[in-house]
């Protein structure tokens, strides 16, 4: 087996609160094979952002930090890595890109000079490479006509073409990884199949790995091969995809996966109520607490996950699950 | 088309223009339309999704239904009363049998009120009910969604969003409506919270007689809530069908190629369906195409399709859908591709 290209250990992840520091991130541990895709699956508030941003050195300044854990990306850890370091490394080993394609242009640049400024930042190309490259990039990401489109300015595109300068910008400098966040999430569903398309033909050509922040299951199994299902800042699941939605040990997993109707194969005239999962995700106050942080919300609750916060443990070959009750659900 | 009478909900040929103001200088007037000749009809205690992209109309459509806009030619019968000939106290008592669920939780509750506040505004501005019975009804109607009754004093921001979308249900069954229209109702909440609301519409819906318009792009959730179902594209119902026959065999090429971009958690449907691409994007709404507005995207356009605007024609069993290329055999065109 190879190296993994981002090995996450225990990871965490503190922000300043009203009410004290709280783990937004507590006790994370992945890795990242290269060329793979993987998927961050939870709800709002689970930690899904927070592990992107951390690993990114974007963390709020002054209000979130990393406490403790290593990231470590090709040898080098970049939890401790200067400021001035992670400048060279974000956009050009790591990028990134958001939910919302119309907020992270600058709409007084036109989308031509925002592809450029990264090529010559990270790969001090001159004006004129780096608008002939910026061309090329337009064209790789499908936006038909580049020659004429590089010079409009972001409000003059489409939220899905947007969203496609976005990427094309975030692939400028071939990172090795890309962080995906809610890509499609503000996006029409035939846009979303495009977004998704390119993403796995950009994938196949740059052989770069992907990490796909989603709450949607049907995303998760268009796009990745492994998922990692968090709640309330730790993980509860990890395994393949397809094998953790056929057979999802976590019964949070189970409830992220029946509470949503899907569109089966075959549609019958029978309809369901949808299975609930009832409660919200906890306030930060609770977090970091030595119990299972699902167990409000669960059905299968016993003593045990009030009081110890449960351990990952094997639930198959590939698939790891932390709770208490695994065997008993089964 | 068949308009029975038993229809609660009766669209015809509605009609909604924007004006586009900045072409008032050349003293000539430029339209959008936003909706353009669509008719539909709800029977009582059915759900009525509309679907489409956004842009595609499908909200207007609904507000102008409930006359939230103004529509500029066709005609609206509700519970058989002309909704668009009514004015003032006629249409004050009409108002209560339609209510609204927005789509932001967030947005569409006043700040400044508190929840029973919110609750009670539809009944002090349509109904003369004296304080007390509002307060009763209130009680009610909190422990219908489900929200407790030591609630009712706080102000919006103290809730989830699960919980705000709740106080705007709430506030719709207020004036015991008929008719209520949800405008995404979900699609700004998390998925976990999601399935609470669908199943408390489904709940209410049954306990208390309702009939929804349901307004959303998400299919899954149409598929789960509705009965009938209307695509939209740029202003124009391009299909019409039941719910099984809509999904399990759809016709129109729009509505195929919006169904096969679903990703699903299904490996099998997966691997079955082949994704229709509609590159591109909609024509420009102000100057649509003379000939089918979807011909420039369709994978399967032929030349009538850019000459003449295919009309909405029922195939069999009551499936309708505007394509030249559909037959009364009800054979998709992209058959061949599928």
């Amino acid at each position: 087996m190879t190296d993994p290209l981002l090995s996450v250990k225990n990871l965490r992840i503190e922000l300043n609160t009203r009410d004290g520091v709280a783990p937004v991130i507590d006790d994370f541990s992945f890795d990242l094979f290269p060329g793979e895709a993987i998927s961050f699956v939870g709800e709002s508030g689970c930690g899904k952002s927070m592990t992107a941003l951390g690993i990114m050195g974007l963390l709020p300044e002054g209000v979130g930090k990393i406490a403790s854990g290593s990231i470590n990306f090709a040898g080098e850890d970049l939890s401790s890595a200067e400021q001035k370091r992670m400048r060279n490394i974000r956009g050009n080993e790591i990028s990134m890109i958001f939910q919302e394609p119309m907020t992270s242009l600058n709409p007084v640049y036109t989308i031509g000079e925002q592809i450029a400024e990264v090529l010559r930042a990270h790969q001090g190309l001159s004006k004129q490479a780096s608008w002939t490259k910026a061309i090329e990039l337009l064209d790789a990401v499908r936006i038909p006509n580049p020659q004429a489109r590089i010079s409009d300015y972001p409000f003059q595109m489409s939220g899905g073409q947007r969203q496609r300068v976005m990427i094309a910008i975030a692939l400028a400098c071939e990172p090795k990884i890309l962080i995906a966040d809610e890509p499609t999430t503000a996006l029409d569903v035939t846009v979303q199949a495009q977004i998704f398309d390119l993403l796995n033909d950009l994938r196949k050509q740059t052989g770069t790995a992907i990490i796909l922040i989603t709450h949607d299951m049907g995303a998760v199994a268009e796009m990745a091969e492994r998922m990692i299902v968090m709640y309330a800042g730790r993980k509860v699941e990890e395994g393949p995809v397809q094998q953790v939605i056929d057979n999802a040990g976590h019964p949070y997993t189970q409830g992220l996966i029946s509470c949503v109707p899907h569109i089966l194969e075959k549609l019958t005239a029978k309809r369901q109520m949808l299975q609930e999962v009832p409660g919200i995700v906890p306030s930060l106050r609770d977090f970091g607490k030595d119990q299972c942080l699902f167990a409000s919300r669960c059905q299968y609750v016993s003593e045990k996950c009030n009081n110890t916060r449960p351990t990952e443990n094997k639930f198959s070959s590939s698939q790891t699950v932390a709770c208490w009750l695994t065997e008993s659900i089964q | 088309m068949s308009l029975t009478n038993t229809a609660l909900l009766k669209v015809e040929n509605l009609g909604v223009r924007f004006l586009m103001k900045s072409n008032m200088l050349l003293g000539k007037k430029t339209y959008l339309y936003a909706v353009d000749d669509v008719s539909f009809e709800i029977q009582r205690g059915e759900t009525l999704a509309i679907v489409g992209e956004s842009g595609s109309g499908k909200t207007t459509a609904a507000l102008a239904a409930a006359r939230l806009v103004k529509a500029y030619t066709g005609k609206i019968t509700l519970d058989n009363t002309d909704m668009l000939q009514i004015q003032k106290e006629k249409l004050r008592q009409a108002r209560t049998k339609v209510q609204f669920i927005f789509q932001d939780p967030y947005s569409s509750l006043n700040p400044r009120l508190r929840a029973e506040e919110i609750v009670k505004e539809p009944l002090n501005s349509l109904t003369n009910f004296s304080s007390q019975k509002k307060q009763t009804l209130v009680n009610d109607l909190f422990a219908a969604v489900g929200l407790r009754p030591e609630q009712q004093r706080l102000f919006p921001h103290q809730f989830s969003g699960g919980q705000r979308q709740r106080i705007g249900i709430a506030r719709a069954l207020a004036t015991q409506p008929e008719l209520i229209i949800c405008d995404e109702p979900v699609s700004a909440l998390d998925v976990a919270v999601q399935a609470q609301i669908l199943n408390l519409l489904r709940e209410l819906q049954s306990k208390f007689e309702l009939t929804y318009l349901f307004i959303s792009h998400d299919l899954g959730v149409v598929q789960h809530m509705c009965d009938q179902i209307a695509v939209m594209y740029m202003g124009k119902i391009v299909e019409y069908a039941d719910r099984l026959s809509l999904f399990n065999s759809p016709l129109h090429p729009y509505t195929s190629a919006l169904l096969s971009a679903i990703p699903s958690v299904d490996q099998k449907r997966r691997e079955n369906t082949k994704r229709i691409l509609i590159p591109g994007d909609p024509p420009d709404p102000i100057n649509p195409p003379k000939g089918c507005r979807f011909a420039n995207r369709c994978p399967v356009a032929k030349d009538i399709c850019f000459q003449k605007e295919p009309k909405l024609q029922n195939t069999k069993d009551n499936h309708r859908v505007a394509c030249h290329l559909v037959d009364e055999t009800a054979v998709s065109p992209l058959k061949h591709l599928l």
